[in-house]
């Protein structure tokens, strides 16, 4: 994940028309998607929405230029335990289906049915969606922009001024953890080396980790001392001057929330 | 650990949020009180530590790897459970809407599971063990050990409540894989502690963290 933070920056550097777009459009428009994603019924209709929502989101990464292997990479990182979720949903159907058509018995007793292949599809289709939309956010938002968007939304200015702090340093420990790796892998210490006794690689690690944690202690009192020297105190926040949106902005954002709310109730009205 | 979107009925992921937020606000309440004057750029930039830390590829046997999580750590050495809810919020805030590890509307719940029970019970797990073992190190071990797997049973508990997960089997199987990645958690943390110890005893003694 560390990895990805540098070049997350390094993405939300562009200047796609995505990019320039204001962040409270892109934040209302993402989390709009999601919501409306979950919220939506598990019935055999998602699909159609499924549909609509990922071409929305087709557009968008086309029109947002971001490089495809990235946007695919970030995504197939994040799978692994959905998809492991999924798989005990296959094997246990939770829920006690009226009818179940077995379609293979599989060992130890236990049978794959249509049913709880139909509910694990649905359910998977909209947890790549809902990743989708979070990666294609990140890669073409800043993270000052979404804070700034996030603080003009009318989100409490603690707690914009604190996660402000904190982005700020996660630099700065990405690369100290990068460093730290590389110091590590020079002296041919690797915590997977199965001929070096456990007890000695736990023991090296912790002192590593150990170390991190001292040094971000640290890095905080740094940061705090600065920070009253330079007159913070209780009253501090963090100032954002109000910003009307564009006329152009007003419009993506309406065209988008038509797609993202008027589609899943026009479908449910339709189908149910 | 991280519940992704989609797992979870909207209606359940709001409930989690608001007992959530209500443990944020109770946490920053405590960061403005307890700790002295006000400390929440240190908290805040040592929780972007923490995000750092979580990245370091522990070795579990049967070759899998799992990361340390950090609750019953931080919880241990600031002295109390509210800065694990505090460190463990923003640390999962930023994961989920940069990474999309853990999920928008599920948030709440890995709130829940992560900073508050994994703090809750780190903390006073410590605490519990210390004043019977009077060992420091083994009761950081055993508390982080809890503060790791009884957060991976809650999550099983919740997705079986959303009906995304049968309860019985997920029990079983979130269970073992988390005991067996507790026993690293375990493991390092009193390393970790042992060595702030040594090296900043301060830090544990103005937190009241432990006696000395």
């Amino acid at each position: 994940m560390i990895e990805d933070l540098f070049e997350l920056e390094r993405l939300a550097y562009g200047t796609s028309p995505i990019h320039r777009l204001d962040a409270r459009v892109k934040l209302l428009v993402t989390f709009g998607a999601i919501i409306a994603l979950v919220a939506y019924p598990v019935h055999s209709s998602i699909y159609h929405v499924s549909l609509i929502f990922a071409l929305l989101l087709g557009l968008l990464l086309a029109i947002s230029r971001v490089p495809l292997r990235s946007f695919i990479k970030r995504v197939l990182v994040i799978l692994p335990f959905g998809l492991s979720i999924l798989l005990f949903q296959l094997l246990f159907p939770p829920v006690a289906f009226p009818t179940t058509t077995v379609l293979a018995d599989l060992p130890f007793g236990l049978t794959l049915t249509a049913e709880a292949l139909s509910k694990a599809s649905m359910i998977g289709v909209r947890f790549v969606l809902c990743i989708g939309f979070i990666v294609l956010l990140s890669s073409t938002t800043r993270i000052q922009d979404l804070l700034v968007g996030a603080r003009r939304l009318g989100f409490p200015s603690e707690f914009t001024l604190i996660l402000g702090m904190m982005t700020r340093y996660l630099f700065v420990f990405g690369q100290l953890f990068l460093r730290v790796r590389n110091a590590l892998s020079t002296r041919c210490f690797d915590p997977f080396d199965r001929s070096l006794p456990y007890r000695y690689r736990i023991r090296q690690l912790g002192n590593t980790i150990g170390m991190v944690f001292i040094r971000s202690y640290e890095q905080g009192e740094r940061t705090y001392m600065a920070m009253l020297c330079r007159g913070y105190g209780k009253d501090a926040f963090l100032f954002v001057p109000k910003k009307p949106l564009a006329r152009s902005e007003w419009g993506a954002l309406l065209a988008c929330m038509v797609v993202v709310i008027g589609c899943p109730l026009a479908i449910h009205a339709l189908s149910v | 650990m991280h519940i992704p979107d989609s797992f979870m009925p909207i209606t359940q992921g709001a409930v989690y949020w608001i007992i959530a937020l209500i443990f944020i606000a109770l946490a920053l309440r405590w960061v403005k009180n307890e700790l002295s004057e006000e400390k929440v750029p240190l908290v805040a930039v040592l929780a972007a530590g923490v995000f750092a830390l979580q990245a370091f590829n522990l070795p579990v046997t049967m070759g899998t790897s799992g990361h340390l999580v950090g609750g019953a750590l931080v919880a241990i050495v600031l002295g109390s459970p509210f800065a694990a809810i505090f460190v463990l919020s923003l640390v999962l805030i930023v994961q989920g809407v940069l990474f999309g590890d853990g999920g928008i509307t599920v948030m709440g719940a890995n709130i829940i599971n992560m900073g508050v029970i994994g703090g809750f019970v780190g903390y006073y797990g410590y605490h519990g063990l210390l004043s019977v073992t009077r060992n420091i190190y083994a009761s950081a071990a055993c508390a982080a050990w809890l503060a790791c797997i009884i957060p991976a049973l809650a999550a099983s508990v919740e997705l079986a409540l959303a009906g995304t997960f049968p309860l019985v089997p997920g029990m079983i199987s979130m269970g073992i894989y988390h005991a067996v990645i507790g026993l690293i958690e375990g493991g390092i943390t009193a390393v970790v502690l042992g060595l702030i110890s040594s090296a900043r005893p301060d830090i544990l003694e103005s937190a009241g963290g432990i006696p000395a």
